[in-house]
């Protein structure tokens, strides 16, 4: 995807994240985020598109039409500023072609070049299939905590993977 | 609500406690467990945890009628996760080894359970801190540790996972 000439990233604006919202809204993408009615996903949303201003969300497009967003959710305090979680979403009908991967690789990028980080984490689901992808960029799970999702009376296990960006 | 144990007393915590938490919290013996550094940190973390007291996730424990320390419930408003919550807990630095904490600890056991249904209570403290070894007593148990979380002075430190089934 990334030599495909009308694949682009450039940094998120606040109107790419209506694309975000119907995403996440899919079934298939819901299952994976704590979020599960509309109004849940907008209060996430909300915060979320803050960190456009800061320049720390990316979004993939094809045609100019946006397909993925990553976002570092850069952190408020200075003990704490030398890392940061991030959250990524990509249009359901384009998975598997690589732009998970793409962004994924530029929010690295990002992350170390431009904002100084040191490690970047992203929470996820047990069995979400981005983990192999995260495998894939050097993310190491750090932390598990099973039972933290509770769906219709089963629960799903949370894992904290992390990648480091310096030696 | 109103709990009387050993000469404390705890309560929901109001607006009025803010003053208290940012003199607590301006303790660099206190703060030093946190993640804030400077005042205008302090000052918004002070405001996020009020923003919880508000909605009535917080105590407020009185010695002498006076607040001495306080638990804040970070209730998740997401359905699948609201049967977990992550807790915060400060106690006046004068005032240690008095069994606040532990008396804070349980009351707000108590409200996480009875009040918002909580299965799963669980915390966050950093490597080194003297408050894990009361955590432990009171029947936590580390499920996880993130290295290098904290920088300060070039120096790291790891932050560790705690939880509690209810």
């Amino acid at each position: 995807m990334e030599h495909d000439p009308n694949f682009d990233i450039r940094y998120s604006e606040i109107k790419d994240f209506s694309y975000v919202k119907e995403w996440i809204c899919e079934p298939q993408i819901s299952k994976w985020f704590p979020m599960s009615t509309v109004k849940e996903v907008e209060d996430v949303l909300a915060c979320w598109m803050g960190f456009c201003r800061l320049k720390s969300s990316l979004t993939a497009t094809i045609d100019g039409i946006p397909c993925g967003v990553v976002t570092l959710f850069l952190m408020p305090y200075k003990k704490v500023c030398h890392h940061c979680i991030f959250k990524l979403v990509v249009n359901p009908k384009y998975h598997r072609r690589g732009i998970g991967s793409s962004l994924v690789k530029n929010a690295k990028h990002l992350a170390k070049d431009y904002f100084r980080l040191e490690r970047l984490q992203i929470e996820v689901m047990e069995h979400n299939p981005l983990i192999s992808l995260l495998k894939k960029q050097d993310f190491q799970e750090v932390m598990s905590q099973s039972k933290y999702f509770k769906i219709a009376d089963t629960y799903q296990g949370r894992v904290l993977m992390e990648a480091k960006l310096v030696k | 609500m109103q709990f009387q144990s050993s000469g404390l007393s705890v309560r929901s915590s109001h607006p009025s406690d803010a003053d208290s938490l940012k003199s607590w919290l301006s303790d660099p013996n206190i703060l030093s467990w946190f993640p804030m550094m400077n005042e205008r940190e302090v000052e918004d973390s002070v405001k996020i945890w009020m923003s919880y007291a508000k909605l009535g996730y917080g105590l407020t424990a009185l010695m002498d009628g006076k607040p001495c320390g306080m638990l804040n419930l970070y209730i998740q408003p997401f359905t699948k996760i609201a049967h977990t919550c992550l807790f915060s807990i400060i106690v006046a630095q004068s005032l240690r080894g008095k069994g606040i904490g532990t008396f804070l600890i349980e009351r707000g056991q108590t409200l996480a359970k009875e009040t918002f249904a909580i299965e799963i209570l669980h915390l966050e403290v950093y490597d080194g801190n003297p408050a894990q070894r009361l955590y432990e007593k009171m029947g936590f148990t580390v499920y996880g540790k993130q290295d290098f979380f904290i920088k300060e002075d070039g120096k790291y430190l790891s932050k560790i996972f705690m939880q509690k089934m209810l």
